[in-house]
């Protein structure tokens, strides 16, 4: 899967833990080493779960910051990727929460922000009509997953832009996996009904 | 292959990720339209994600991010420690200094010595009365000389 291939490649847990045990003890170096081996990821959920415009940096840059200050309460039961986009979908509800604003804002049709879906498409060449479609087919996406339930956002946000597994998902929100499964079903059943509507 | 194309809910496990039974898996791996269909799906995912911040980006958040947390959370854990029994120390001296305080009244020393002569002053006998006590219990040496204390 594209999404998911996008992913960083984890560190080996014993490799993971003995970072995190050098951090807990002040280890600089060790801290800043596991937070760009899972930064990238927080990125990506912050700038997916807050509303367009939101300060993704600052929220990452916090995000960061209560993992380093909160990293002696991590017993290493759990992946760190995981406890670390756990803090940074707690973050983001916060924010949200407090501003009352209404995540997953679509963006304007045309967006430069966004990378060109053609490249990703299988097939060469392509025709103006189906680039359109394709264009289509993204801002349908955007749409429909801002009118999921903030629940169902956040489960295919973390599958689809954060590349993480059902097992990740439900440790980051801190539910079942079975759980997970309901939610992202019905997430993908909406999105991919609107996004084959646009693109058939 | 299979002719039978994947069902909706078929390509929603693909999508998710979830296993597909064999003959569904089998049909995916080898159907051109079935993995179009797929592929066009996480293409528009790709393209909603948008670009990744660059590594300058990253760096400089990071570096802040590492930047407090080193100005403010890595003080050895023995400052901590002092810190708490220095506290400690005070707050159960606390009292005993506030009740030093309390149990001594001011007074004017000066005042009292004053009030003092002037009640002798009023009444002699209390003068006599004390010499004549003393008398009673310690009897006044010899003053001839035969008498001895020893």
């Amino acid at each position: 899967m594209a999404s998911v291939a996008r992913r960083e490649m984890p560190l080996e847990p014993e490799e993971e833990l003995e970072l995190v045990e050098s951090a807990q003890r002040g280890d600089r170096d060790a801290a800043g080493a596991l937070l760009e081996r899972h930064e990238l990821a927080v990125f990506r959920a912050c700038r997916r779960l807050l509303p367009q415009g939101e300060d993704v940096e600052g929220a990452v840059q916090e995000t960061l910051l209560r993992a380093l200050r909160s990293l002696t309460r991590f017993s290493g039961q759990g992946s760190f990727g995981g406890w670390l986009i756990a803090i940074a979908v707690n973050l983001c509800r916060d924010r949200l929460r407090r501003r009352r604003l209404v995540p997953f804002q679509p963006l304007e049709v045309g967006d430069d922000d966004a990378a060109d879906p053609i490249a990703v498409l299988s097939s060469s060449e392509p025709s103006p009509e189906r680039v359109a479609m394709a264009r289509q087919a993204v801002e349908r996406l955007r749409r429909e997953v801002a009118r999921l339930p903030r629940r169902q956002q956040e489960v295919f946000a973390l599958r689809f832009f954060v590349g993480l597994d059902l097992a990740g998902i439900a440790e980051a929100l801190a539910v079942d996996v079975g759980t997970v499964k309901t939610h992202l079903h019905r997430a993908v059943q909406r999105v991919r009904a609107a996004v084959e509507e646009a693109n058939p | 292959m299979s002719i039978e194309h994947l069902t909706d809910d078929e390509m929603d496990l693909a999508l998710i990720g979830e296993e597909l039974s064999a003959g569904a898996a089998e049909h995916l791996s080898s159907c051109l339209v079935c993995r179009r269909r797929r592929d066009s799906f996480l293409a528009a995912v790709d393209g909603a994600l948008g670009e990744d911040p660059d590594e300058a980006t990253r760096t400089r958040v990071r570096e802040q991010a590492l930047t407090a947390w080193s100005g403010t959370s890595r003080k050895p854990h023995w400052v901590r420690w002092l810190a708490a029994a220095a506290a400690v120390v005070v707050l159960s001296l606390l009292p005993l200094v506030r009740s030093e305080f309390v149990s001594r009244p001011e007074f004017n020393t000066d005042a009292v010595l004053t009030e003092v002569d002037d009640i002798l002053s009023r009444d002699p006998l209390s003068a006599v009365a004390s010499e004549e006590v003393v008398e009673a219990i310690v009897p006044a040496p010899d003053v001839d000389g035969e008498g001895s204390w020893s």
